[in-house]
Order: structure tokens, then C-alpha cells, then sequence
């Protein structure tokens, strides 16, 4: 491995890294504010890229980065959909925190079969964001990977800020961190919880526009990125901001690695033998409140 | 008493039911088949149901214990020569084996963790054994995606059982069916059934009486490892094939709708969801690609208006025959 294999690696696991932090970032969202471990977050990659594939290239053959906007629209309405529609209903039953479970892993099923039903199993692909490749020497880096990983950080950002700057945001945290203390002083709790599956629907769009054209998009490709976003958060420690962004980086770097030299398909057992190492000295995670 | 009879009766009836039932249908392989797929799942789904519902454990990571006892069986059977009936021991005792390994570190942990751990299991496993397909090595080979095939059927007194003649293979299912089933009932009702039952009414109680939670916990999965390792052993002598499709996700959730349909955690509820599962997935099957939207949206419809499966059917019908009676002692009373 020469020392210029190594950066192009690390570059290429920093951009990944950024990407399944915005998966993580979704999951950790929806999780803290909401309790629920959504398992259809993954749809929501998958149909997001499927959405932006049928307004751009697909069918609609729309300009790109018109489509872009209007996807994510569309995602962060069904996003809200969902809370209220599938989750919203459950809340009231006794034993909830498990039947939800179950429910979002039912969603998933109906939604990656819908995809499977509407666009067939041949993959699909979306364009780069930006043709071409930067070269500094020795150094060759894609400028759709520079576009993942600036998208990704911008858009982390613009939600740190939202998430500290502004009303909603601010009521976000509190029910995040008092459910029934929120209540008291009368925040709208139901429309909360929809913002919060909202934005982590827009946030798994935002992943899946920018990885896809990378892993190509079928049914079942979201699977794979949210197991490694529950992964991260939960090395993280759940509900760890500063927790899930390092463990996001330590993954993704780690998963780069592990391709390079043993193969692709050794990058999940790894990580999971890695996981369950971690969470037997750590129970709560990397990073997690004891 | 008469409530003791009415229970043994309705089992009996259902035994004596499933056992004349190839008497009707032993003309179509089709339906025969269908009916002993229906018997290896109820063994599956209730031995889930014991880690899911007895135990309370969020165990996602029941069906590669299924898969790992099926590929021991077939390997051992193809490899060493070793007879399915010893296969199917070996089989649970090594599902068991790496239920305790699994089990040890991850039974600590709170029960988000713990299914997120074992449902990766499901994505883990696949990979795995695909990898040890042909060309890896000389000697040995997993048959990579396509499975391991040709793998040997048990043998009786001289008797091969094969898949050309469905009957005798049904019986031998029905066999195991009921052993798997009893050996279930009386874990629930013996002491490790007991325990978690005070643990999940009365858990203060239960600690301080002493109840080791983690040790119940690690005993119930090793169990119910071993269950699903035979289980998964004895599907792949039967279809004489096993292969990492039977552990997509669409197999994981189809079992999980079994459990949930039944009645989680209510004795035969697993059972009694897998037979109807298995033969409404049959009935939906010229649906295509639509299927697995139909069950999908089947769990969803469980799982919000009736989450208590079909167990909690009778529980309906007692709370609104109560609401009749209740109804009429008022009517009375009001006209007196």
C-alpha cells in the first residue's frame, strides 16, 4: 500500500463518513425526539433516490437540479406521512416501544416491494452532481465525492444551526430531552414528532442523492446504508451528536480499508464482531451517557 | 375440570385432525408439501415466539440459527458421512453453541442494542456463506448462493424418505412437530417459564427473590438456538437444499408475521400463525411482486388493531360476551 493509496483511501472514507453520518443523523433525530427506532429509514433512501431518478432521468426527464428540490419536498411530506399515518396510532397501545419496531421493519417491507413493483429489480442509476476528477499530482479525487462531502457538511451544519437557532428547533431538543415536560408547557408534541421523521426522511434523501450514483439504486440498497447508520449510532452512544459524527468517521474509514484489503463483503461481519467488542465494555456505546 | 377436558379435547382434535389430513390430500404433492411446510415453520415460529414472547428478548437473529443448523446438518451429512438423525443433533447443538456465544456478550445489553446486534445477524450470515462457495477451497464448499445441494434424506428401518413420496415424510414431520411443540410447552411450564413470568409481572419481586434474569435469559436462547438449529436441519434434509435465500429478509419477516399473527408469547399462538401464514403466502403467490406488499401490510394491520394476534380473537369475544351479560344485569336491574 504506497502512501498515496492511503489518502486516496482516507479521502474516499471521509466522504462516505459524511454520508452515513446524514443517515445517522436522521436515525439519531427521530430516535431522540421520538423514541422509535425507525427501521424504514432506509426506504426512505431508497425512494428518495427512486423519486429524484423518475423526475430526472427516468421518466420525467426533468433538469436535475430542479429535481433535486422538489424530491426532497416530496420526501420530507412523506416523512410526516409516515409519523401520522403509522407511528401516531401505536403510541397510545400498551407495550408501543416494541410494536413500532415491528411496524417500521413492515414499512420497510411494503415500501423496498412497492419500489420493487413500480421500477422492477434492474438497477437504476442517478448522475454525478459534478462530472470530472480534481488531480493534485499524485492525488485523484472525483468532484462528485468533493460535492458529497461538502453537501454533507453543509447540510450537518445548516441542522446544528436550525437545531440550536430556531424555535422549532429548540422544541425539538426539549422534547428530546423531556417528553412530559414539554407537554406541560404546551408544545404542539404530534407536529414535533412529524418535523422530526420529516427531516430525517429529507436527510436520508440528501444521502441517497449523493451515494447512489456511487452504489447504483435497487430495491434493497437502503438496507445496507442504515444498517451501517444504526451501527454508527449506536457506537456513537444513541443520541451522542459528537459521539455518532466520530464513530461515523472511525467506520467509514475502517470500511474502506477493510475493502481494500480483504473485499467488500468483510465490512459488515467486521464492523459487527467490532460492535458487539465495543458494547461488551461499553454498553451504551463509544460515546454513550453511563 | 370441564375446563381442563375442553382444553385437552380441542388438542386432541387438532392432533387428530393434522394426522388424518393426508388421508384427503395425499393425491397432491402441492398440498402436501404446503402441509408440512406448515408444521417446520410452526416449529420455527414457536421456537422464536420462546425467545420473542416468553423471554421477552429482542432476538432479530433467530433465523440464522435455522440457517447455521441446516448448513452443519448438510455439511456433516456430505463431508463426514454423518446420518441426518445424528446430523439433526449435531445441527441444534452447534445452533445452541453459537446462541451462547452470541448470547453471552450481547443478553447484557438493553433491548435496542441487543436487536439491532441480532438483526444485522441477518445481513452478516448471507455474506458469509457465500463466501465459502465453490473455488475457495478444495476440500470443502458451502455451494455459495445457490446452496448446498443434494444434501441426504433420514433413513428408517430401511426406509429412505424422499421427496416422491409425501406421506410417510409428512408423519415424520408431524413427529417432530409435536416433540418440538411438547418440549416448548414444558420449558414454558417449568421453572424458567415461571421465572419469566414473574419477571415480566412482577419484576422488583422477581429480582429480589433472587431470579438471575441474564442466566434465565441465556438458558431460553441456547434453547430455543438449538430448536431452530434442528428445525433448520431437518428443512434441509426435507427439501435436500439449503441456501442463503431462506434467510433473506423477506423469510425473516414472513416468520416474524407468524409470531405476531399467532400471539406473541401465548403458547401455540406461534403455531397456529405459522399455518395460516404459510398457506395464505401459497394463496397470495399469483400476486407476484405484490405478495410481500400484502404481508407487509399485513403486519402493519396486526400490529396496530389486533396485537394480540389471533390468540387475543377469544379474548375479544369474552370481553364482549362479559358486555352483554353486564348490559342485561343492568336491564334487569332497571326494570326492577
Amino acid at each position: 500500500m504506497t502512501s498515496s493509496t492511503v489518502v486516496n483511501l482516507v479521502l474516499a472514507g471521509i466522504t462516505l463518513g459524511a454520508v452515513y453520518l446524514l443517515m445517522a443523523m436522521g436515525l439519531t433525530l427521530v430516535y431522540g425526539v421520538t423514541k422509535v427506532f425507525n427501521y424504514a429509514q432506509g426506504s426512505f433512501f431508497t425512494w428518495g433516490g427512486y423519486i429524484a431518478w423518475c423526475l430526472s432521468v427516468g421518466v420525467l426527464r426533468w433538469n436535475y437540479y430542479l429535481a433535486i428540490p422538489i424530491t426532497i419536498l416530496v420526501m420530507f411530506v412523506m416523512g410526516m406521512v409516515f409519523q401520522n399515518l403509522i407511528v401516531l396510532p401505536l403510541r397510545s397501545k400498551p407495550g408501543w416501544d416494541f410494536t413500532v419496531i415491528i411496524v417500521t421493519l413492515g414499512c420497510a417491507l411494503v415500501l423496498d416491494n412497492l419500489a420493487l413493483v413500480a421500477f422492477g429489480a434492474l438497477s437504476k442509476t442517478l448522475p454525478n452532481l459534478l462530472e470530472g476528477n480534481i488531480r493534485y499530482g499524485k492525488f485523484a479525487f472525483a468532484k462528485h465525492d468533493l460535492v458529497m462531502l461538502l453537501t454533507s457538511l453543509v447540510v450537518l451544519a445548516i441542522l446544528q444551526v436550525f437545531l440550536s437557532k430556531t424555535w422549532t428547533g429548540m422544541a425539538l431538543r426539549a422534547v428530546s430531552q423531556d417528553n412530559i415536560g414539554a407537554r406541560i408547557v404546551g408544545l404542539p408534541l404530534n407536529l414535533l414528532y412529524s418535523y422530526a421523521f420529516g427531516i430525517a426522511a429529507v436527510l436520508s434523501t440528501i444521502a441517497g442523492i449523493l451515494l447512489v450514483p456511487r452504489t447504483l439504486l435497487y430495491p434493497e440498497v437502503g438496507w445496507e446504508v442504515v444498517l451501517k447508520a444504526f451501527v454508527v449510532m449506536v457506537l456513537g452512544g444513541l443520541g451522542n451528536i459528537k459521539g455518532t459524527v466520530v464513530a461515523a468517521f472511525i467506520l467509514s474509514i475502517a470500511e474502506v480499508f477493510i475493502s481494500f484489503i480483504f473485499g467488500g463483503i468483510w465490512a459488515m461481519p467486521i464492523f459487527l464482531a467490532g460492535l458487539v467488542v465495543v458494547l461488551v465494555f461499553r454498553p451504551k456505546g463509544l460515546f454513550g451517557q453511563w | 375440570m370441564v375446563n381442563q377436558i375442553r382444553k385437552y379435547s380441542l388438542l386432541i382434535g387438532t392432533l387428530i385432525i393434522l394426522a388424518i389430513l393426508p388421508a384427503f390430500f395425499h393425491a397432491s404433492t402441492y398440498i402436501m408439501n404446503i402441509l408440512i411446510l406448515c408444521l417446520i415453520w410452526g416449529v420455527m415460529a414457536q421456537s422464536w415466539d420462546l425467545i420473542l414472547g416468553v423471554a421477552s428478548v429482542f432476538s432479530f437473529g433467530h433465523l440464522s440459527f435455522f440457517i447455521i443448523g441446516g448448513y452443519v446438518c448438510g455439511l456433516a451429512a456430505k463431508y463426514m458421512g454423518v446420518s441426518p438423525w445424528l446430523g439433526y443433533l449435531l445441527a441444534g447443538m452447534v445452533a445452541a453453541i453459537i446462541g451462547l456465544i452470541i448470547g453471552i456478550p450481547c443478553l447484557r445489553l438493553q433491548g435496542m442494542y441487543l436487536a439491532i446486534v441480532t438483526f444485522s445477524l441477518q445481513f452478516v450470515l448471507p455474506t458469509v456463506i457465500v463466501y465459502f462457495g465453490p473455488g475457495r477451497s478444495q476440500t470443502f464448499s458451502t455451494g455459495g448462493s445457490f446452496g448446498l445441494e443434494n444434501i441426504p434424506s433420514p433413513t428408517l428401518f430401511g426406509y429412505t424418505f424422499n421427496r416422491g413420496e409425501l406421506v410417510p415424510f409428512y408423519y415424520l414431520s408431524f413427529v417432530f412437530f409435536i416433540v418440538a411443540m411438547a418440549v416448548i410447552y414444558f420449558i414454558i411450564k417449568s421453572p424458567v417459564g415461571t421465572a419469566f413470568k414473574a419477571l415480566r409481572d412482577a419484576e422488583p419481586l422477581a429480582k429480589t427473590l433472587g431470579i438471575d434474569e441474564y442466566k434465565y435469559k441465556l438458558l431460553v436462547f441456547a434453547i430455543s438456538a438449538f430448536i431452530a438449529g434442528v428445525t433448520g436441519a431437518y428443512y434441509a434434509t426435507y427439501f435436500q437444499l439449503i441456501s442463503p435465500s431462506s434467510m433473506t429478509l423477506d423469510v425473516f419477516l414472513i416468520v416474524l408475521v407468524m409470531v405476531l399473527f399467532g400471539g406473541l408469547g401465548v403458547y401455540p399462538g406461534a403455531a397456529i400463525g405459522a399455518f395460516v401464514i404459510t398457506i395464505a403466502n401459497e394463496l397470495l403467490r399469483p400476486t407476484l411482486s405484490w405478495r410481500l406488499v400484502i404481508l407487509g401490510m399485513f403486519i402493519i394491520f396486526t400490529m396496530i388493531f389486533m396485537s394480540k394476534g389471533l390468540m387475543g380473537i377469544p379474548d375479544v369475544f369474552r370481553s364482549l360476551y362479559r358486555r352483554r351479560l353486564r348490559q342485561r344485569s343492568d336491564r334487569s336491574e332497571n326494570q326492577e
